[in-house]
């Protein structure tokens, strides 16, 4: 065994690829994306897919192929994968198999702040591990797969950001010789064919009764495996009052023990199902127990359950009856709450005071800010509505863009463009998105808006990398995670072969860009423009960008102070100083965008 | 023995590397060490708060208790005053007093305060510590991205868990040779502005 510091994605890494894990795939989502990464280090068949759902499906038939594998998302992903989920729980997998779900509490890196526990236990009923620590991480992603293939059940992990984004010390193994599997596809149609089938073995059920049933009678043999698994325990305290700590809320309960100086009663649960014995034995002799989880009250919810069909009488206390629903825990969270359960008050109001924050905007240089002034240029204009989509374009909705009016999901642009004129908005839509995000999840919306013959302009933003995750590829890029020189999918080539009408347009030309699109406006149809432009925070590095250098001046003779150039474009290298726009040097990467911005001229 | 240091500041103000190189150096001393950051968009101008945390013992949570630090290194003023409650009533804070306004504040939306209400504010927190101006004493060395080694330097004045000089070399061996007189010299200057 060795030791050595590593972030909890690496740390998971290396579980998966001691455990003999062949195959891995993902999307990426901060805080889960460098999973995928160590593993393609780690020499094992790794790749990103186009979404989550097609990752687990590579996956997953790794696993039926019989090598072990695992499927990386972030909690978004999970929920555009859930559709598979409700079929892979119900077959079973073959070789083992872990699926990584991270969750973002407190929406640090997120559109929405959710628990995938719910989705992948409460209703997929699927085993989940909530690891409590980076090591706890690694050797639960090693367990996960020697248990999943054991069940044959697929098994989860669900790491919250404080575990994928912590390091810390880990002692793990880099001699493991896991065992060399040979890659063998057996069929077994009753169980990988999911179908309304009569099952005539069976006095003619249906099959998908049938496999309900299977993972149904599992649970009973998952419950067994978690009354003993190692990461339950139990720690002896005084007083009646229990404290359950669920994943890292038992790491913010150890520290706000230690801060409040007494030995309390704690059982650490880190496994669904729960451990019912062992939980009716902790229980016993309470009158009172709070349950510290990230974010929803799932263990909560099903020890109330567990209590009511024992005929216990206990005050349960946790995310659905006293603290706060909404929320990252923390230390100080959980030392408030010790406080105030011990003196019998409620959980006290936060008192938050506003200071100046720091928002995200598009980089010096970045080409999206080109193409938002023009496009907002164009809907000033004509009126019309602007439906966003993921990535770092969104910034385009704060200030001082303000640009997009809707922010949903992976995709979501374009079907929302053209059911608002489907609803009889008589204006323009624009559907925004990014190229990463249109192989995700944009291509059938403009399949579907094609069909349905919408009246659009979709615009694809085309820089050549998943930047706002770190720069992976995705088809429209020359190189995959681990092979270069690749033919890049032209998403607009694409668009055409589907039957859009394409127009190109380069961001940086703001001039450019608003004449084709408002050319595409006048156009009736799907429209798709392509601003092509590479990203600049990568590719700069590379010494490839998409504009002519300029050193950007300020003719202070011309110059009045109007801030335009700070109100409505917001390049993080210019500010007004002494009633005149100076340019920040240190940080200008010479794109020349603001030229265009000036009504006056006085930036050259 | 047990150590909480945050380093607070803006994105691309070098933070990480000042928290790496600390918690790489209690490794080497022998310590067990956590870290996390909780950063925004970091590379884009965000908010970005180090958690390191070092002690002879198990650590717990990645994330230093609230009111539980050592020392804050607040590598600009709006962000110390942000996380000057992660500091301990018995802690010492360091704070680079030059300011970098935020975007919502050059956009008159939000109002960026005075230098001298939020060192106001910070002393009104009963806690005590020492400001400096590190981003003008970089310049002056040459080059503004050397505010991260200054604070290294002035840390090293205020506590006595790690050498100096281990802090130093850590520092050295994690960045190109060419800056390395630029660095020491940083890293000196940083030691003198702080008078203990």
């Amino acid at each position: 065994m060795q030791k050595q510091f590593m972030l909890g994605n690496e740390a998971i890494a290396r579980g998966a690829v001691e455990s003999g894990v062949k195959v891995v795939a993902g999307y990426p989502g901060t805080p889960a994306t460098e999973i995928v990464d160590h593993c393609a280090e780690f020499g094992v068949y790794a790749e990103w897919s186009t979404n989550e759902k097609h990752a687990f499906e590579v996956a997953a038939a790794g696993s039926l192929t019989n090598q072990r594998a695992m499927a990386v998302m972030k909690h978004n992903g999970t929920n555009a994968a859930a559709d598979f989920l409700m079929h892979i729980n119900f077959t079973g997998i073959k070789a083992g198999m872990v699926l990584i779900s991270a969750d973002d509490p407190g929406g640090l890196s997120s559109q929405c702040e959710e628990d995938t526990r719910i989705l992948i236990h409460n209703y997929a009923h699927v085993p989940v591990f909530d690891p409590a620590s980076v090591q706890e991480a690694y050797e639960m992603t090693k367990a996960a797969i020697e248990l999943s293939e054991k069940t044959e059940v697929l098994f989860a992990l669900r790491p919250v950001m404080r575990i994928n984004h912590a390091g810390s010390m880990v002692t793990f193994n880099p001699d493991a010789k896991p065992e060399v599997k040979k890659p063998d596809f057996v069929i077994d149609r009753s169980r990988y064919v999911m179908s309304a089938v009569v099952e005539k073995e069976l006095g003619g059920e249906l099959r998908p009764k049938m496999r309900h049933r299977w993972l149904n009678e599992k649970q009973v043999e998952l419950k067994a495996i978690m009354e003993t698994s190692p990461f339950n325990w139990v720690e002896a305290g005084e007083g009646e009052t229990g404290f359950i700590g669920c994943g890292i809320g038992y790491a913010f309960l150890k520290e706000a023990e230690q801060i409040y100086g007494k030995k309390l009663p704690i059982l650490k649960l880190s496994t669904l199902p729960l451990p019912e014995k062992k939980v009716l034995e902790f229980v016993k002799g309470l009158k009172k127990l709070v349950v510290f989880e990230e974010i929803e009250p799932v263990v909560e919810t099903l020890i109330k359950e567990l209590c009511f069909e024992n005929n216990i009488q206990l005050e349960i206390l946790g995310r659905d009856t006293y603290l706060p629903q909404e929320g990252e825990l923390s230390a100080g969270f959980v030392l408030t709450a010790l406080e105030n359960v011990f003196a019998n008050k409620a959980y006290p109001v936060p008192v938050s005071q506003y200071i100046p924050a720091r928002t995200r905007t598009q980089c010096s240089g970045c080409s999206h800010r080109g193409l938002l002034i023009a496009l907002k240029e164009v809907v000033k204009k004509n009126g019309g509505v602007v439906t966003g989509d993921i990535g770092c374009h969104d910034a385009g909705t704060f200030e001082p863009m303000k640009l997009q009016a809707t922010i949903y999901c992976m995709g979501s642009s374009i079907p929302m463009a053209y059911g608002i004129k489907a609803a009889g908005f008589d204006k323009p839509t624009y559907a925004l998105i990014g190229d990463s995000t249109f192989y995700h999840n944009g291509l059938t919306g403009l399949a579907s808006a094609i069909f349905n013959k919408a009246n659009i302009t979709v615009i694809i933003g085309y820089n050549s990398t998943t930047a706002m995750t770190g720069f992976q590829p995705h088809p429209g890029s020359e190189n995959n995670l681990t092979q270069d020189g690749l033919q890049p999918m032209d998403p607009g080539v694409v668009a055409a072969a589907m039957g859009a009408k394409v127009f190109r347009c380069n961001p940086y030309n703001v001039e450019e860009t608003i004449k084709v699109i408002n050319e595409a406006t006048a156009e009736t149809g799907v429209k798709v423009v392509i601003a092509e432009a590479l990203c600049y925070l990568k590719f700069g590095r590379e010494n490839k960008i998409s504009y002519t250098f300029r050193n950007i001046t300020v003719d202070e003779e011309v110059c009045n102070g109007c801030s335009l150039c700070v109100r409505t474009f917001g390049c993080p290298s210019i500010t007004i100083v002494d009633e005149k726009a100076t340019i920040d040097y240190s940080s200008c990467n010479g794109c020349g965008v603001c030229v265009s911005v000036c009504k006056r001229g006085a930036l050259k | 023995m047990k150590f909480d240091l945050v380093i607070a500041g803006v994105g691309g103000q070098g933070n990480i590397l000042a928290s790496q190189v600390i918690a790489k150096c209690a490794m080497d001393a022998g310590y067990n060490v956590v870290n996390t950051e909780t950063k925004g968009a970091a590379q884009r101008g965000g908010s970005v708060l180090s958690h390191v945390r070092i002690a002879d013992s198990e650590i717990y949570s990645p994330l230093v208790p609230q009111g539980q630090a050592d020392i804050l290194l607040g590598f600009e003023p709006l962000e110390a005053l942000r996380y000057i409650n992660m500091l301990s009533k018995q802690g010492t804070y360091i704070i680079n007093t030059a300011p970098v306004p935020t975007i919502l504040a050059n956009l008159k939306v939000d109002e960026y305060p005075s230098q001298e209400q939020m060192i106001a504010a910070i002393k009104d927190k009963g806690v005590s510590g020492y400001f400096l101006n590190a981003t003008q004493a970089a310049k002056d060395i040459g080059n503004v991205l050397l505010t991260n080694v200054i604070m290294l330097g002035a840390f090293t004045r205020i506590s006595k868990l790690l050498p100096p000089d281990a802090i130093l070399q850590m520092l050295l061996s994690m960045v190109k040779e060419k800056f390395h007189a630029d660095d020491k010299k940083a890293f000196e200057c940083g030691q003198r502005l702080i008078q203990v």
